[in-house]
């Protein structure tokens, strides 16, 4: 069997009082898409950002490809930042720079790529995400569906082996889940690994090769879409796909 | 005669003879190799304040303004009896002494008397020059008053801290007296009857009204000791070989009534052209002079304070192990200090106490002085937009491997630069005003120069009308380029 790209092992995560992870262990395998659906509040962005560590663990273990981030020093966690892509709710698109600049400041200035190549990597991105006529856009002048296509351009920029999503559509008009969920698609589809924190069931259910149902900051379910949809185990999760697919 | 001692620089003083042991005190111990200095380092630098004609003052010799009157030919004198070049300084009354004991300067002569509170502090050689104390008044008043016990029901103007104003205190009946700090106010209250009159020194009023038709001089009959009205140079303390070598000067000065004789006509010279051509234009090269000293220290002071604002916002913010948190408290502490004291008093500090270990001109004292002092505001406005900036920006950056430092250089520095450009701004544009500050250090900036221009034209509000339109055209034209800046990046 292969190594699996991400391990989590016991990971708890408390602001003060309030444990909002409990204790998780799960693995991430090379190519798998997962999608962690739950209701909000659970901890699914909590636990998102554990993964690259955004937000440092309590206890526990985090592991990318072997190596442990929770005791590793600050230039190690850089480094294997990198590989892990992220596109957040609200884009955090840097908005005093071109579209094109926000793709190239990562590369030129973290992995030293030289400006001719870095250009030439944007544009592809953008043309993969359909938004190369925008290269030279500021944000500001963007729908949301554009900006959340450029802001999956950017992390991708870095070449990273897993993409961690939380809620990217989230934030979105209606009309425009569609053109960032095609994308989205599109990568599963080339064989990349994803986290993708989500409430688009139909993706859910197209997309993902495991479901993980989380809530109460554990993670409840860990079954296959056909699987979980059809036969939810938990109290927890037929309540929840009762209101949701109301 | 000129003997205040602003409490605040005799605090300073102190300050630093107790950060600093060896300041004078061993120079008093140490053999005495005063003269001998001097001799091997071949200049003798004089400090004077000139803004008392006809003791000392500035006049334009050869379209230059330069420090002129008896005293600098006392001086000049006295240098070339030991051998030496004669320098110099040009600085506030009330800094001189401290100057002195700082070794900024090697003797003083600016009308000083040598009192006995002085004498504490500084070795007096015999003195050079007996005066004594007349009242200017307004030429129309001259049937109503007589001397000192005239203006019982009226008012009295003198300089604040001399002998001059305490006398009129103490030896009058019924009088109100005013002190201001510098003669050229003094005069100008007098036209406008604000006073009634102004008690000053013999050659000072003499000059005064020989330059003026509308004013006339009484005598005053103050009852003064002689170490009240005379004057002497001053060395610091212990520098005996030196004192007995100039006294002898001093001794021929008086012999041959060289004062008297030569010193105080060819002082009136200078007071006389000065009179020919009062006209601010005629003075175009002083303010000139001026704002180009202001706006060097305000384009190097913001540019510094700049760099330390950064820095110290960058420092306020550190947060986790015992050394970053060390370098939080420090910031901090450094940030409220500054903020609490008065800038004038960190400019004397800088002058005054880093000149013991390093020796510092002014103007770079001043520029010291203001960029730490700027530095503490900015960097509280930058630790503002640095917060103003969405953590989600923070977050993006560092999802994509950049390090802590890349990304605030990268992504938070300059969005937060953009929200804080008018509060910057305006940081600059108040540094134009208060850079006016390091005038009392003696750098030749527009206020400087106003005071200048104004002893020497015995015109009180001209040149400040003058520095008023200069100032507001420097700080208009500084605040539309801000504008056309501040619109450039909201377009970007
Ligand atoms: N930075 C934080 N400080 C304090 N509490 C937080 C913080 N982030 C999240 N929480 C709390 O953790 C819990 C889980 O939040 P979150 O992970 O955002 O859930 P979800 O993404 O599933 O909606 C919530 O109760 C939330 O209030
Ligand atoms: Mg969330």
């Amino acid at each position: 069997m292969t190594k699996p790209v991400i391990e989590v092992e016991k990971l708890a995560k408390s602001f003060g009082e309030n444990q909002v992870l409990k204790e998780i262990t799960e693995q991430v395998n090379p190519g798998q898409v997962i999608v962690v659906i739950g209701p909000s509040g659970g901890g699914k962005s909590t636990f998102l950002r554990c993964l690259n560590l955004l937000e440092t663990p309590t206890s526990g273990k985090v592991a990318f490809e072997g190596h442990d981030l929770t005791t590793m020093d600050t230039k190690g966690v850089n480094s294997l930042r990198e590989k892990m892509g992220m596109v957040f709710q609200g884009f955090n698109l840097f908005p005093n720079m071109t579209v094109l600049e926000n793709i190239k400041l990562a590369p030129m200035k973290v992995k030293g790529t030289d400006d001719a190549s870095a250009t030439k990597r944007a544009h592809e991105l953008l043309e993969r995400v359909g938004l190369d006529d925008h290269a030279d856009a500021f944000p500001d002048s963007l729908s949301g569906g554009q900006a959340q296509r450029v802001a999956i351009a950017r992390a991708l920029a870095m070449d990273p082996e897993v993409m961690l999503f939380d809620e990217p559509t989230s934030a979105l008009d209606p009309e425009m889940v569609g053109e960032v969920l095609n994308v989205m698609q599109e990568l599963a589809k080339e064989g990349m690994t994803m986290v993708v924190v989500t409430h688009e069931m139909g993706f859910a259910k197209s997309v993902a090769d495991r479901i993980w149902f989380m809530a109460d900051g554990y993670i409840q379910e860990n079954n296959t879409p056909d699987e979980f949809f059809a036969h939810p185990e938990t109290e927890r999760a037929k309540d929840f796909l009762s209101k949701i697919l109301m | 005669m000129k003997k205040r001692f602003g409490l605040l620089l005799a605090l300073i003083a102190a300050l630093v003879m107790l950060v600093v042991p060896v300041g004078n005190t061993t120079h008093a111990q140490a053999a005495d190799n005063s003269l001998e200095k001097i001799q091997k380092k071949g200049v003798l630098v004089m400090g004077t304040s000139p803004d008392y004609p006809p003791y000392e003052f500035q006049a334009t010799v050869n379209g230059k303004s330069t420090v002129v009157g008896m005293d600098v030919q006392i001086g000049k004198k006295v240098a070339k009896d030991l051998g030496v070049k004669l320098k110099i300084k040009s600085m506030s009354f009330d800094s001189l002494l401290v100057a002195l004991q700082t070794g900024k300067i090697d003797m003083i002569i600016s009308g000083m008397n040598p009192t006995p509170a002085r004498r504490k502090n500084v070795a007096f050689t015999h003195t050079y020059y007996q005066g004594g104390y007349d009242i200017v008044i307004n030429k129309t008043d001259k049937a109503k008053y007589k001397n000192k016990d005239s203006f019982s029901g009226g008012t009295l103007g003198a300089q604040t801290g001399t002998t001059q104003y305490n006398a009129s205190k103490s030896q009058t009946k019924n009088t109100t007296v005013k002190g201001m700090t510098s003669q050229s106010d003094l005069i100008l209250a007098l036209q406008s009857h604000k006073l009634d009159g102004v008690a000053m020194e013999k050659p000072s009023a003499e000059a005064y009204v020989s330059n003026n038709k509308q004013l006339a001089a009484i005598p005053s009959d103050f009852n003064m000791s002689s170490s009240a009205t005379s004057s002497a140079i001053a060395f610091r303390k212990g520098s005996t070989s030196l004192v007995n070598k100039v006294n002898k000067t001093v001794d021929q000065i008086k012999k041959e009534n060289l004062v008297k004789k030569d010193y105080l006509p060819a002082a009136g010279k200078y007071l006389k052209t000065n009179t020919v051509n009062t006209s601010m234009t005629h003075y175009w090269k002083a303010f000139l002079t001026g704002i180009e000293y202001t706006l060097i220290i305000t384009v190097c002071s913001v540019f510094f304070g700049f760099i330390i604002g950064i820095l110290l916002a960058l420092a306020r913010m550190a947060k986790g192990n015992f050394f970053k948190n060390l370098l939080r408290w420090i910031a901090t502490a450094y940030v409220e200090f500054i903020r609490g004291t008065p800038m004038m008093v960190q400019v004397m500090f800088v002058y005054f106490g880093l000149g013991l270990f390093v020796n510092l001109p002014a103007l770079t004292s001043g520029i010291i002085a203001i960029s730490l002092n700027s530095g503490a505001y900015v960097a509280e406005y930058i630790r503002g937009g640095i917060n103003s900036v969405n953590i989600g920006q923070t977050e993006a950056a560092r999802s994509l491997g950049m390090s802590n430092g890349e990304t605030m250089r990268y992504v938070v520095l300059p969005q937060a630069l953009k929200n804080i450009w008018p509060s910057l701004g305006n940081e600059f544009i108040t540094l134009i005003k208060d850079s006016s500050i390091v005038s009392i250090i003696g750098v030749t900036e527009l206020i400087y120069q106003s005071n200048i221009v104004r002893s020497d034209t015995y015109r009180g509000v001209a040149p400040i009308v003058v520095i008023m339109v200069l100032y507001f055209i420097l700080t208009f034209t500084a605040s539309r380029i801000l504008n056309y800046f501040e619109r450039k990046m909201q377009h970007d």
